[in-house]
């Protein structure tokens, strides 16, 4: 294969800045902001790519975890005798084992249980393990082992968590946090309204479950550790495991190439892999320990549930002049953030001087908390944009117009009021809703109020409190002798494209072709540093520092050719593929002819993600459309369109920006139509629906057949070196309020608790009649 | 049980899915190996006993393989553990998510709902047996083209189960689309995407 | 996780009638609903006998005078496909669309659909429920929302079948193979409520089997529908749903069979609705009073009181349909 290949030949690349000099933001690109096919579109496709969960080793063993079924219980004696004589099982643990008595897993950093901890506080938590020669086997084991439980009255009302006689979650109380804030006078804000509303709001209790269900394959190398995780951070992984089994960072490697989804619940260690270490060093054979379905709804994580009351006040004109906001919500068992970012939009979003809000997080006897896909944001949505609604309905205003009535160009949240470095959070809205033909589509769905199917529109907007990424990260990429290229980068790729659009940079950069880029990733052994991927923060953290390494590569390539051919470094130029000398435009060199690449081997250039402008805020903005269907007589809902726009600086591959887009609105119907815990509260406290049957997330029929994304693509020079925020929260953000407006504008009732059901629909449409 | 004493059971053994399907062969392949072997064909009539190993014959991709696997050993458990073809994935092994849809006489079904000992006599198709080759088939083509995956676990359901309803139904309507992937969860909502590429694979398909 | 059975393939019916006779043995048709009430521990397994390969249990015949007899291993996808069951009977055909996914429409059987096990989360969980032989009924003061507002007593389940409404308003009967030789139960009269017995959902005895269904011809004209409303429009059982057959003469409603799905522990039908329609003039306000009349006597739950309103709007609009369509 010729090297000229591997480059688009001889295209114009950006200007190398000297040593020291931050690079100018690209102007016209030629690879970047383009539609881009995935560069791992092949190995997904033809099933080629291994994920963790697919992995087989010699000799491997299947590992499985016998849980409490009792949301709140003491573990008496565990009998674990008959399991440990089952063939085929090759290791079993009880809190007793050497191997297991003196671990320690740290819940918070404040409070650390033991791994196997005899007070079980929610339904889930581990009590044993075992690893047999097959997975059936293992779960025979586990229906082996007797265990004597004292079961205990449990509190999963977080309602009633704090009632006198509430039974104790955790020792000290239900109380995991509170958390105020005040700015201005809320009491002279509401004197000087000529409008309030104040309104209750309930969201549910939300589970990430992924395609891939949580799990890793733990092996040992002698006294180093190797783990193939499902994860969205392999360095993550690393520093917990290595922290709770008291190991050197150096003799843990974690590798986590594929990862069949996380939405923020594989960010950080689980239990799970520690067990299955254990499992591995006691059975001296690897094991594969892969949660089951039903486990993975009960113990890796979710969405806490919320109560919350918003009162919100303006002026005639659709001035707000005060926002008054009080929550309650829960993290489950383990301090967990359960009220994490839940006023965040209150305070920031929309321009309002006197805010104050009193949140309560609290413990009940149900899986802990993770960060799933914009925290606090979804729910805290739920409530902004309805109250918006309604109090446009009260002031008489179309409810685009009180929104852009109230944008800030500020961070109003955050102490000092910094500037954010772009807000597109008006041209959002304003492009939104004339791609969406608002004005228009309000009237028509109002002409639709004769008969029992009517038509909705409703909107919302959001921002999302991070995604402008941030140091640290570290990326190398090595240019070999013929010109080709390896790019390496601790980054994990979730789904959203992450290696494709870093190829994309170099591409910008260097003018390789992203098909010929070799990219290691994700493996904490051989790949560089980086943060988890999540957080709507990894195109914002990576891609400046590979364009940081690119440019490195491009400094010492053209000083070798300068020396090579005898010409001043100002005067050579680097093209897609060749080295141009700009005395002589003709003269041009093929990378891989020049010599002294070849007796060097490599040029490895080292980029950092520098730090984010003093300051100043970085943070992506959304602005969604939808239109639905509903059938008064039967209370069921169809969504008909959806429409986002987003500010999410730089677009750089249209492809998958895109497809996020769809997801996060996909992901907000489940939140706004389908999804909720449901707990057997007042009897065993135990889920009734931890299975995919009753646990409903939306499938091909329940999302709209089409999704429009129109993002505004303004780089942002000043949030970093590619002008580019991330997209995969605020694509989810106002999603489901935007849905609860459009049900609202359909049928004249409004839903204040998710999910809007036909359950909850007809129950609201109690007093309707034909 | 002593590693030591492990009886003469042949272990699937493999450190990346290629090198193992190389290894496998015609041979028999041991599913699970917890007691002795019984190595009885499985006929009709005969009973399997529980935890027994039983003989018996799948074709696969075209291919016949003969394994030695338990009465509750499911289809999926066989291609996966057993024969590493692991394109099928489990996301839920109750017939909840589509991730395990192969296609057993053209038509798609869910892996992890079928017993080994149910799936003889049908010709079991899974993702790895729409390549050609090293070449991506039509669907697979198609998919690619139009972005229609995320993090790709549900992706390779996704794509048989428009191969069986594009084999059944060459020209599918919008609706049809919708339908026939109705049984293949997407948690990363890239359903949207997913009935663009069914549409193109029809399109592609046709072409030949 | 399955547990472990053995597993025997019976060739014939009357060798699946001998081995089902065996203590702990379970049928295995398509093997959907069997497989997940193993995985979920409802019931056990010690043989689990397979009848999938009796060929002479699969098709869908014509029988004498127009009836038609569908064999019980009939996939619910052939079900749903078949050009006679499209034309003759629409609302077979349109729950048989309606069930599950189309993966287990192309696997799950219309016998094993009459016979699958209830859906109630207390029953299928972890929870020792009066159905399954325990000391009490989760879902009496549960979580109720999913559960029954008519037939409940000691057990509050809903029955999850989307083809026995549709063949109960077609009066189909059951064909079943036993050890006493063969008998046929109406469809009306196959499922059991709980009242009678809270631990068993079917009429069938040890050793029985059900080998086919037959559904006699319809009278001429026959409108029909079925139509299920659900939080999802693919997997989810009913939270509501009826099967309709109206016959429509000289502007009246000669005949009315009413069936509904979500409603009660067994497929039921509403001889109350069916009053409402039965003679009276083709006009959309009858639509509304049948709705009304069928939930007259509802007995909700503390969290389904909303199935009330559900079914009232869901029957009138189907009746309002089947009668401007035709």
């Amino acid at each position: 294969m010729a090297d000229k290949d591997y480059y688009t030949e001889g295209v114009p690349l950006p200007e190398t800045p000297p040593p020291g000099a931050d690079p100018a933001p690209w102007g016209k690109t030629n690879a970047i902001g383009a539609r881009h096919t995935r560069v791992d579109a092949y190995e997904r496709v033809s099933g080629t790519a291994v994920y963790p969960s697919d992995i087989i080793l010699p000799d491997m063993l299947y590992g499985a975890i016998l849980r409490s079924p009792h949301p709140r219980a003491r573990v008496k004696k565990v009998d674990a005798a008959k399991a440990t004589a089952m063939p085929g099982v090759r290791a079993v643990l009880t809190a007793d084992d050497p191997l297991a008595r003196n671990i320690l897993w740290p819940w918070s950093s404040k409070l650390s249980k033991p791994l196997f901890d005899a007070t079980c506080r929610f339904e889930g938590e581990a009590v044993a393990a075992v690893a047999a020669e097959s997975a059936a086997l293992a779960h025979d084991a586990l229906r082996a082992i007797v265990v004597d439980y004292e079961i205990l009255p449990p509190m999963v009302e977080f309602e009633k968590a704090l009632d006198a006689g509430a039974p104790e979650v955790q020792e000290g109380g239900n109380v995991a946090n509170t958390v105020a804030y005040a700015r201005g006078d809320v009491a002279k804000g509401f004197a000087e309204a000529d409008a309030a509303v104040e309104e209750t709001f309930r969201t549910a209790c939300e589970i990430h479950t992924p395609l891939e269900p949580h799990g890793c394959v733990a092996r040992w190398d002698g006294d180093s550790l190797v783990l193939w995780e499902s994860t969205q951070g392999v360095y993550n992984i690393q520093s917990r495991v290595a922290e709770v089994l008291g190991l050197p960072l150096s003799r843990v490697r974690v590798i986590g190439h594929y990862v069949g989804g996380g939405f923020g619940s594989k960010l950080q260690a689980s239990k799970h892999t520690i067990i299955a270490a254990l499992l591995a060093k006691k059975a001296a054979q690897p094991v594969k320990l892969f949660l089951t379905r039903e486990e993975t709804l009960l113990a890796v994580g979710n969405r806490p549930p919320t109560l919350m009351t918003l009162k919100a006040a303006a002026k005639k004109d659709g001035t707000l002049t005060a926002l008054q906001f009080t929550a309650r919500g829960s993290g489950g068992a383990y301090p967990a953030g359960g009220v994490g970012s839940l006023d965040w939009l209150v305070k920031d979003l929309y321009l309002c001087p006197n805010v104050k809000s009193d949140m309560t997080d609290v413990f009940i006897n149900a899986g802990p908390a993770r960060a799933f896909r914009a925290p606090g944001h979804p729910p805290g949505s739920w409530a902004l944009e309805q109250t918006m609604d309604l109090l446009a309905e009260k002031l008489g205003m179309d409810p685009v117009d009180l929104r852009l009535k109230n944008i800030p160009t500020v961070s109003q949240g955050r102490e000092g009021s910094p500037p954010y470095t772009s807000t597109g959070l008006r041209e959002c809205i304003v492009r939104g809703a004339e791609e969406f033909g608002w004005r228009e589509a309000r009237r028509r769905a109002e002409e639709t109020r004769s008969g029992p199917v009517r038509r909705g529109v409703g909107m919302g907007a959001g921002l999302w409190i991070a995604g402008g990424g941030g140091p640290p990260s570290t990326v190398v990429i090595k240019l070999f002798a013929d010109g080709s290229v390896n790019l390496n980068m601790g980054a994990s790729d979730i789904g959203t494209g992450t290696k494709t659009v870093m190829a994309m940079v170099v591409a910008e950069e260097l003018g390789a072709k992203p098909e010929y880029i070799q990219i290691e990733h994700a493996d904490t052994g051989t790949t560089q540093f980086a943060t988890g991927s999540g957080g709507s923060k990894t195109v914002p953290t990576e891609s400046p520092a590979v364009r940081a390494a690119a440019i490195e590569v491009k400094r010492q390539l053209l000083a070798l050719a300068a020396e090579e051919l005898k010409a001043p470094v100002e005067a050579l130029e680097l093209r897609g593929g060749e080295i141009v000398d700009k005395r002589e435009p003709g003269k041009k060199t093929r990378l891989a002819a020049l010599e002294k690449l070849k007796k060097r081997g490599v040029i490895v250039g080292v980029g950092y993600r520098g730090p984010n402008p003093e300051g100043k805020i970085v943070n992506p903005f959304s602005a969604q459309f939808c239109e639905v269907e509903a059938d008064l007589r039967t209370g069921e809902v169809r969504v008909v369109r959806f429409l986002g726009t987003n500010d999410s600086g730089r677009v750089m591959n249209r492809t998958t920006f895109d497809n996020q887009v769809h997801g996060g609105i996909t992901m907000g119907i489940g939140f706004a139509l389908t999804e909720e815990r449901i707990l057997d509260a007042g009897q065993t406290g135990k889920m009734c629906n931890r299975n995919w049957h009753d646990y409903q997330v939306p499938t091909a029929l329940d999302v709209p057949p089409e999704i429009v994304s129109s993002p505004i693509d303004a780089p942002d020079p000043q949030a970093n070196t590619t002008g580019a925020k991330g997209v995969g929260e605020p694509a989810t953000i106002p999603t489901a309020g935007a849905v609860a407006n459009a049900v609202a504008h359909a049928t004249g009732v409004r839903l204040r608790e998710t999910p809007i059901t036909p359950v909850a629909l007809n129950r609201a449409l109690a007093g309707w009649k034909e | 049980m002593d590693r030591d004493e492990k009886d003469n059971s042949c272990h699937c053994r493999g450190i990346t899915r290629r090198q193992f399907l190389h290894g496998v062969g015609a041979g028999a392949v041991v599913v699970t190996a917890a007691a002795h072997i019984g190595a009885r064909e499985a006929k009709a009539n005969e009973v399997l006993p529980a935890g027994e190993l039983a003989k018996i014959a799948l074709k696969i991709n075209g291919r016949r393989h003969v394994l030695l696997v338990e009465p509750r050993t499911t289809l999926l458990t066989v291609l996966r553990d057993g024969l590493g073809l692991t394109a099928s994935k489990a996301g839920c092994e109750r017939g909840e998510c589509g991730a395990c849809t192969v296609l057993i006489d053209d038509v798609p079904r869910y892996a992890c709902l079928t017993l080994a000992v149910e799936a003889q006599g049908v010709a079991i198709t899974t993702l790895e047996g729409l390549m050609r080759g090293e070449e991506l088939g039509p669907v697979q083509q198609a998919f690619v083209e139009n972005d229609a995956f995320q993090c790709g676990y549900c992706t390779p359901g996704q794509i048989v189960a428009v191969e069986g309803l594009l084999r059944a139904v060459p020209e599918p309507t919008f609706d049809q689309i919708r339908v026939g992937v109705s049984g293949n969860l997407c948690r990363c909502g890239a359903y949207v995407n997913i009935f663009a590429a069914a549409k193109s694979a029809a399109a592609l398909r046709k072409k030949g | 996780m399955l547990p472990n059975f053995s597993y025997v393939q019976a060739r014939d019916v009357q060798e699946a009638v001998r081995l089902l006779g065996a203590e702990g043995a379970r049928v295995h048709a398509g093997g959907t609903d069997l497989l997940g009430c193993l995985r979920d521990g409802v019931f056990g397994a010690t043989t689990v006998v397979s009848i999938s390969g009796i060929d002479a249990l699969a098709g869908i015949r014509e029988g004498a005078g127009g009836s038609l007899r569908i064999g019980a291993l009939t996939r619910i996808a052939a079900v749903a496909a078949s050009p006679v069951v499209r034309e003759r009977y629409p609302a077979l055909a349109q729950a048989a669309d309606s069930v599950g996914s189309p993966q287990l429409r192309n696997q799950g059987t219309i016998g094993g659909n009459l016979c699958q096990k209830p859906r109630c989360w207390y029953y299928r969980g972890e929870f020792d429920c009066l159905r399954k032989g325990g000391g009490m009924c989760f879902a009496a003061a549960g979580r109720n929302a999913g559960h029954c507002i008519l037939g409940g007593s000691d057990c509050f389940m809903v029955h999850p079948s989307d083809t026995a409404p549709a063949l109960v308003v077609f009066e189909a009967s059951v064909r079943i193979s036993g050890p006493r030789g063969e008998r046929t139960v109406p469809v009306e009269e196959f499922h059991v409520r709980p009242a009678k017995d809270p631990q068993r959902e079917t009429v069938l005895e040890p050793g029985e089997v059900v080998t086919g269904i037959e559904i006699p011809a319809p009278h001429a004209g026959c409108r029909s529908s079925y139509r299920k409303v659900r939080t999802r429009q693919s997997w989810d059982f009913a939270l509501a749903g009826v099967a309709l057959a109206l016959w429509i003469e000289g502007g009246k409603i000669a005949r009315a069979r009413v069936a509904l799905s979500g409603a009660a522990p067994v497929p039921w039908r509403s001889k109350e609705a069916e009053e409402v329609l039965t003679g009276a003039a083709a006009v959309p306000e009858i639509a509304r009073k049948a709705g009304a009349a069928a939930v007259e006597s509802a007995r909700p739950l503390a969290q389904n009181e909303y199935k009330v309103r559900l079914f009232k709007g869901l029957i009138a609009t189907e009746i309002g349909k089947a009668l401007a369509g035709g």
